[in-house]
């Protein structure tokens, strides 16, 4: 099709000239002019390579229809693949690239596969890679080989690596009514709705808004009815409770009456200003959904329709009227209904030659008749195009006489010269956000078309979306012609040739009627077999004819055969404007009060769930095990500090607090005394083991639990859990106050005296701070509570203050710790002390385990159930070959890796695991490297020798199976 | 989905965690091992209206009981699960 | 004794920043209140706990959920069913709940330094927090002294009150303060930013 620029008409600024690239060459085109219009005004005809037959393909719709126009953008150095052309508003240094095509649009390597088309038939894919074996190739075999040439022939464009400067955001809105589209019937809805004095949402996909009043010759209020919706946009934006959101896609319709939108904020600037974000993800609640999304147009299929050239009626219309955008040769037009005479009519207008109008119907209206004296050539009722003729572009179209009811042909095949085809197989409400919504769509036979379903949510449809084409029947005060809104029952013309029922994907009226021979008969086969409506127009022009055509082929009526289910999005969304900002630094992330110390002091911090911790304060030189192991050898042997500010921290209060805590440990709280902290163990209600720590009693009624960094939080949602559903009449109160304290442990056999040098305000000997006990003084000036407890198995303090106070008391102990050589230390260290202790984290504690497997039996009261005692007896939870804790000793001087396997046999075959290592370390004070393991029988392996398996890191060798308790297993060094 | 909260008014559902299915009776917790068994392992699976314990995790943290019909995701009902002591939220 | 520190950082950087060649739509504070108290009620000790809290403190909190009381001094509001956040300008708020509230009327919980609050004004204020909040931040729907909790993502827990007809304070866990505090300013660069 060869288009040209109208010397007048048209929304476009010609004042303004923008410059932009396609494939490498310098373009110019209007400020309002589309990618699409801009090109095909430069006599750009050809614009992608069809999918699978690689044919040359020209705009053949407008908007968010289209399925031939496909481009890539490059921006930023980031490609965009996929875009419509008809979608990209072009600005100066736009750079666009064409798809699917190899060396260049005009001359393509792929086009033999049009050769080859009886091969790539529906079902390719199904056929020839899942089918028999072949001689030794299995069908799966050869699609291994195949699959790069085909991935490269068959398909769109290229996405690229480049990283994506550009920000996208996400912004919630709440209004009492969104109205979606702007054509007449949007903006006749949004006025009355914002006259009510509701906050009101008017969102369009276009840059403009208006809708079809944009290039409709229509008049309203005796004006034409662009002027006329130009004044009620300008009206609306006035008014303070409307916010107009153009370029804003409605894409999802959800439950609660949320819609989802995309609004391309920048996408067509050369330039984003400061924060500006290329694209806003929009959620809008909505009290009520106004869908006046307007109606799409469908295509006639007959053999040569994807010819560039032949394009949707109203789409040639859209072009002439609002980009001044017009055919250059004679028109044709193909139609089954009215509307296709007032896009001859609009053309005519325009400055376009109509060649001929071709109608399906033996007669036609009076009204439509007088458009076609209006629009001139002649007017062939009862005619059919039969097929397209011409090279890149068309060039001629054939017709001949067609007789309706039988779908037969009679009389000679005539050619007609023409430019471009402008065919019109009547339209189709857009459903699509009314369907997301619930509810099936009902088919209208008067309109052939899906409408609507019954609202099963708050939401009205109007206008065309509605299924009401008569603009008098929508706006008041508007005069058009009288048509007939109604097509005649046909989108085929079968005639021998390649006839296109689905542009991007190139599925052939063929290709469905194999697709029924084979068995698909259902709908949802069909697309899926065919892939017919799976491309990124989600078949927008195809489901309509396509599912004619499978109605056809079945006997059934199109309302028989149903359409598929609309689902979100409507039209494809950049991934990055969904995840907006909740990725990269943008993350969530938690910082202790000392996050900053650790850095400034050199540590190497770890993700510890959303948490940062330090894994090791390396020394220069030094490697993660060097340091570790210097550490927790420091620990040992003088005093370390760790910060332990990321335990979870809960305050139990109230006068049932000691109650609660007795349902819900396993051990008994209601007797601790004040001042005093007890280890507690928690059980899910099945029986097993769920969460360990400390609970420190400060007062009758108030207590503070601590659990594990990574089950804080869930920790906290059980304990609110069992007491709203379960004992609600408990008095209690329960508060996450992890922040609200920053903890350091001060462990070794020098902590007491690091204390003594900085504590005031309490006793720290035996007598006043006994293992367990709890007191209050101050360090520089702040509060604390220390108490005595011990992960590491030293002597050890922890230390609470403030978090405010954090650094100021934690450099406090440093200074004090300063004559005996303090060390921090980090992860790795406080693992490697707690694995030489033998003390259970959540990588042993991980659903699968009872107390009993870990060997904290000793923890369960005989006196009072709990949460899980009903369920922990049960057979397999006693059987003596569960997996049970134990220590494991390297026995060939190497590491052991956390995860291996654990087998009896001295094969590096070997497969039948009887456990796996949970945890590793060199451990200073044995020398060796040890590890804490699950091994089926537990204990009663004691003594023996098994293998360390881990083939994923090439790992093998013999180790010994040991008690769990490595180092001083009665607790003499913490009882000091 | 959006629930009612009767304390913050109607939230988006990604503010609350699913906590169960509420037609379950806890058995005490010295009752027999039969009762809880049925009450942690035996679900009913119904289509259509269904009362379930949410609790507003992101929100005032009150544990609910929903009825939501689990055809249409329509939210029927949501009231606190413990007796608390205020009014259903204004808006 | 040593002034808390904050827990914003290098995050802090006091100035404008943004897009504000036009002026800025927002300024961005922390205001670090000296006390941040949570009082809980028991199911039927509601009106005991707030009379206790006007006692006390002076604080006239209404019952209605998320309903509050915003003041210079001292500011108050319902984060949950009985349930209230109080924050003032001075330490020793606990204190004085603590003598006031018996542990059978209530639980009261020091948040001092366990919960940062930012305070965010300006005509763009309900703007850039309809980034972070799915929370209609209309002032009809959200009226002065008002209280929301909410999340941002699904981790960060947030209360927010509406202090001003412009103005909204913010209380964060502290551990989070500065992960949001990044992702406040980000979301308020369109709009150009002050931060002091």
């Amino acid at each position: 099709m060869t288009m040209r620029r109208a010397s007048s008409g048209g929304r476009i600024d010609r004042t303004r000239t923008v410059r932009f690239t396609f494939d490498g060459k310098a373009y110019t085109g209007h400020a309002g002019d589309t990618l699409a219009s801009a090109l095909m005004a430069a006599g750009v005809s050809v614009f992608a390579r069809s999918f699978k037959y690689h044919r040359p393909r020209g705009v053949f719709a407008c908007g968010p229809d289209e399925p031939n126009a496909l481009v890539t953008l490059i921006s930023e150095g980031v490609r965009e693949p996929n875009v419509q052309a008809t979608l990209v508003e072009i600005f100066d240094g736009l750079d666009a690239e064409s798809q699917n095509r190899f060396p260049s649009l005009g001359f393509d390597i792929g086009a033999v596969n049009g050769l080859a088309g009886p091969l790539i038939s529906a079902g390719f894919y199904y056929k020839t890679f899942m089918g028999p074996v072949v001689g030794s190739i299995r069908g799966t075999r050869a699609w291994m080989l195949a699959e790069k040439a085909i991935r490269r022939a068959a398909g769109l464009g290229r996405a690229g690596h480049a990283p994506d400067p550009a920000r996208y955001e996400r912004v919630n809105a709440f209004c009492d009514t969104l109205v979606v589209g702007s054509g007449p019937a949007g903006l006749v809805a949004a006025e009355s709705a914002a006259a009510a004095g509701g906050r009101v949402i008017l969102a369009d996909l276009d840059a403009t808004m208006g809708g079809s009043a944009k290039w409709s010759s229509a008049m309203i209020d005796g004006r034409p009815a662009a002027e006329w919706a130009a004044g009620r946009v300008a009206a609306l934006e006035a008014m303070p409770n409307v916010r107009l959101l153009p370029r804003t896609t409605v894409w999802g319709y959800y439950d609660g009456n949320t819609l989802a939108a995309t609004e391309r904020v920048s996408d067509h600037k050369s330039s984003r200003a400061k924060g500006e974000p290329r694209q806003r993800s929009w959620t809008i609640r909505a009290g009520a959904a106004v869908l006046a999304t307007g109606a799409q147009e469908r295509p006639i299929v007959f053999p040569g329709n994807d010819r560039p050239g032949v394009m949707l009626a109203g789409a040639a219309l859209r072009h002439a009227g609002e980009f001044a955008v017009l055919p250059a040769g004679p028109v044709v037009i193909f139609t089954n209904n009215d509307s296709a005479y007032t896009a001859a009519a609009g053309l005519a207008e325009a400055g376009a030659e109509i060649a001929a109008i071709v109608d399906v119907r033996p007669e036609t209206s009076d009204a439509a008749r007088a458009l076609a004296d209006k629009a001139g050539g002649e007017l062939l009722t009862g005619h059919a195009i039969v097929h397209t003729h011409g090279g890149k572009a068309l060039s001629s179209v054939s017709v001949r006489r067609f007789t309706l009811e039988s779908g037969t042909f009679s009389g000679e095949t005539r050619r007609i010269e023409a430019g471009c085809l402008a065919v019109s197989g009547g339209w189709s409400p857009m459903i699509h956000l009314a369907s997301q919504a619930g509810g099936k769509p009902a088919w209208s036979e008067t309109l052939q078309a899906f409408l609507p379903p019954e609202p099963t949510q708050d939401w009205t449809a109007v206008g065309a979306a509605d299924g009401t084409f008569r603009l008098a029947d929508i706006v008041t005060g508007a005069e058009a012609p009288e048509l007939d809104p109604a097509p005649a029952p046909c989108l085929e013309i079968a005639s021998p040739g390649k006839a296109f029922v689905d542009f991007q994907h190139d599925v052939t009226a063929d290709d469905v009627r194999l697709a029924h021979r084979e068995g698909f008969a259902s709908v949802e086969h069909l697309k899926r077999y065919t892939t017919l409506g799976m491309a990124t127009d989600q078949g927008r022009t195809s489901n309509i004819p396509g599912m004619a055509i499978l109605a056809a082929a079945t006997g059934r009526t199109i309302a028989e055969t149903g359409t598929t289910r609309f689902r979100p999005p409507f039209s494809p969304v950049s991934i990055a404007a969904i995840a907006a900002d909740r990725h990269g630094d943008l993350r969530p992330e938690r910082r202790t009060p000392l996050h900053d110390w650790h850095v400034e002091r050199g540590a190497i911090m770890q993700p510890a769930g959303l948490w940062f911790r330090p894994r090791i304060y390396g020394d220069p030189g030094e490697t993660v095990e060097q340091a570790y192991v210097r550490e927790a050898k420091a620990v040992r042997e003088r005093v370390g500090i760790v910060d332990v500010s990321t335990l979870g921290k809960i305050a139990v209060q109230g006068p049932d607090a000691a109650a609660f805590l007795d349902r819900v440990y396993t051990n008994m709280f209601s007797t601790l005394k004040v001042g005093r902290a007890r280890y507690g163990l928690m059980l899910r209600e099945d029986g097993f083991a769920y969460d360990d720590g400390t609970t420190w009693r400060l007062s009758e009624t108030d207590f503070l639990m601590t659990t594990t960094t990574a089950n804080a939080g869930r920790v906290m949602q059980n304990l609110e859990y069992w007491l709203d559903t379960a004992w609600p009449d408990l008095r209690v109160a329960l508060t996450s106050v992890t922040d609200q304290w920053a903890g350091a442990a001060v462990a070794g056999p020098k902590s007491r005296e690091v204390l003594a040098a900085c504590v005031t305000g309490t006793g720290l000997d035996d007598d006043a701070l006994p293992f367990m006990g709890i007191v209050h003084g101050e360090i520089a000036g702040v509060p604390v509570m220390i108490c005595r407890l011990s992960f590491s198995g030293e002597l050890a303090y922890e230390v609470y203050c403030g978090a405010g106070h954090g650094r100021h008391v934690w450099e406090a102990l440093m200074e004090a710790g300063e004559p005996h050589h303090i060390v921090p230390y980090g992860l790795e260290a406080l693992g490697t002390l707690r694995i030489e202790k033998g003390h259970v984290t959540a990588t042993e504690i991980d659903g699968r385990t009872t107390a009993r497997d870990l060997h904290l039996d000793w923890m369960l009261s005989g006196k009072k159930p709990f949460i899980g005692s009903a369920l922990m007896d049960r057979e397999a939870l006693l059987a003596p070959d569960r997996l049970g804790l134990v220590g494991l000793v390297s026995l060939d001087g190497r590491a052991l890796t956390a995860g291996a396997h654990i087998v009896e046999r001295g094969d590096r075959e070997a497969r039948d695991s009887i456990g796996h290592v949970t945890a590793v370390c060199f451990s200073p004070a044995l020398g060796k490297y040890v590890g804490l393991a699950l091994i089926r029988g537990g204990k009663a392996r004691i003594g023996s020798r098994a293998h360390l398996s881990d083939p994923l890191r090439d790992r093998f060798g013999p180790v010994e199976i040991v008690s769990h308790h490595f180092f001083d297993p009665d607790g003499s060094r913490m009882h000091g | 989905m959006l629930i009612p909260c009767p304390y913050c008014g109607p939230r988006d559902v990604g503010e609350f965690t699913y906590q169960g299915d509420a037609n379950r009776v806890r058995p005490a917790l010295d009752a027999p091992r039969a009762e809880w068994e049925t009450f942690v392992y035996e679900r009913v699976n119904t289509a259509g209206p269904h009362r379930e314990h949410w609790q507003h995790s992101g929100g005032c943290r009150a544990h609910l009981t929903v009825v939501r019909d689990t055809l249409t995701h329509h939210v029927l009902s949501a009231e606190f699960v413990r007796p608390g002591p205020v009014a259903k939220a204004g808006s | 004794m040593a002034e808390p520190l904050s827990p914003l950082g290098d995050a802090w950087r006091p100035g404008s920043h943004g897009n504000f060649r036009d002026g800025t739509g927002v300024t961005l504070t922390e205001t670090r209140p000296g006390s941040i108290v949570q009082v809980t009620a028991w199911p039927d000790t509601d009106d005991a706990v707030r009379a206790a809290i006007r006692d006390s403190v002076t604080l006239d909190l209404p019952a209605m959920p998320g309903s509050g009381v915003a003041g210079e001094a001292l500011s108050g509001f319902g984060i949950g069913p009985g349930r209230y956040l109080l924050a003032g300008s001075t330490e020793g708020l606990e204190t004085k709940l603590r003598a006031a509230i018996a542990p059978e009327t209530g639980a009261v919980t020091d948040l001092s330094h366990g919960r940062a609050a930012f305070r965010i004004q300006g005509e763009s204020a309900e703007w850039v927090l309809s980034k972070l909040f799915a929370l209609d931040f209309a002032e009809a729907a959200f009226p002065l002294g008002h209280g929301r909790a909410t999340q941002h993502h699904h981790d960060i827990t947030a209360l927010i009150q509406r202090t001003a007809p412009d103005g909204f304070d913010l209380y964060f866990f502290r551990s989070f303060a500065r992960s949001f505090w990044h992702a406040l300013c980000r979301a308020c660069e369109d709009v150009g930013y002050e931060v002091r």
